[in-house]
């Protein structure tokens, strides 16, 4: 099982890199709306980090042996669900792109026709 | 009738006047817009310089997003038929006026240039024939459907599949999956013998590694198609 020890350096990491996350959407280079599920594992980890018995009754009530395959399992899930969000936001993001290129381009070509009839307007004017 | 000729440009300064003027003389009673996909090299200079009638976009969309973007500028100006063109000089000006007389005469939505109902002109190499036969057989047991060349870069369609092209249009590879789309909603597709040259300028976009990508991506996409009802 787990030392203090090892309790107290996982417990300062956790701290730690929450610091991070929160100065990061603080500085906005992070949007509150992708890493609150960052959030969400550092309280879980912390969680299982103050009770390390928890970990003991969550893995026999999975039937999984070892409390340590149970974590590698759950991260290597929480993973792919990351990863998977993350897919699903670039596909929306690709569109939005996509219409946002196309109506600007499409704006700077009917700017272009303005410009010249006004061109044309004034030459008229002035001749 | 307004008639427009879109022509997808990336990295085709070097042939795309010679396209331009191809229109200009052989299809007089059509507009033209080039859809500069955001090139590398001198083809918005080329543009500017001669005063084409572009549009530029600032982010490269891949050939469908430049194509859809074509079907938005002819919704967006009122025009009844659009017909896609290949700037790199493998598609034919003439072909254009032939092609709005079909679509008119047959009431079609769509009409293909096809290299492969008079076999003749360039043929394209022998592994990308089997695919676009594969292709064909693909649509056509999906949707009963025969479509000679569904690969065929020539398009025309009218008003009614221009406008839902520009609401949703594939991103790469857009040919095969965008008629199966149409074909699918019950749109009429008709097909003209055309011949098409060898390409003067630049490489195809499909050779290699990207070629079996192509061939699961377009596959996947066509079934999509079906799935989607």
């Amino acid at each position: 099982m787990m030392t203090l020890k090892l309790q107290i350096v996982i417990g300062f990491a956790i701290v730690v890199v929450f610091g991070i996350l929160v100065n990061m959407i603080r500085k906005r280079s992070l949007e509150l709306k992708y890493a609150l599920s960052w959030m969400a594992v550092l309280c879980a980890l912390l969680l299982f980090d103050c009770w390390p018995g928890l970990l003991i009754v969550v893995s026999e009530f999975l039937g999984i042996y070892a409390p340590v395959n149970m974590i590698f399992f759950l991260g290597f899930c929480f993973s792919l669900v990351i990863i998977f969000s993350l897919t699903v936001a670039l596909s929306r993001m690709s569109n939005s792109i996509r219409t946002l290129d196309q109506t600007a381009a499409l704006n700077e070509k009917r700017l272009q026709e303005l410009e010249a009839e006004l061109k044309k307007a004034e030459e008229r004017q002035e001749g | 009738m307004k008639k427009l000729v879109i022509i997808p440009a990336y990295n085709e300064g070097g042939s795309i006047l010679r396209a331009v003027e191809d229109i200009k003389t052989h299809a007089p009673g059509f507009d033209y817009i080039v859809i500069n996909d955001c090139s590398t090299d001198d083809t918005l200079e080329v543009c500017r310089k001669h005063g084409l009638n572009y549009v530029n976009l600032s982010v490269n969309l891949g050939i469908g997003g430049a194509v859809q973007t074509g079907y938005l500028y002819g919704c967006q100006y009122g025009y009844d038929l659009a017909v896609q063109f290949d700037g790199d000089g493998q598609h034919d000006g003439s072909y254009l006026e032939r092609m709005a007389e079909e679509l008119l005469r047959t009431g079609s939505d769509m009409v293909i240039g096809s290299r492969f109902i008079e076999k003749e002109g360039f043929q394209s190499s022998g592994l990308r024939r089997v695919g676009i036969r594969y292709f064909s057989a693909l649509i056509r047991l999906l949707t009963g459907k025969r479509v000679t060349d569904p690969t065929s870069g020539m398009r025309m369609v009218n008003r009614d599949v221009m406008e839902l092209y520009a609401r949703s249009y594939p991103k790469d590879y857009p040919e095969p999956e965008s008629v199966t789309a149409i074909l699918r909603m019950g749109k009429k597709v008709t097909e003209i013998p055309v011949v098409m040259k060898k390409r003067e300028e630049g490489t195809s976009s499909i050779g290699g590694v990207k070629s079996v990508y192509y061939m699961i991506k377009v596959t996947l996409a066509v079934l999509m198609e079906r799935l989607r009802g």
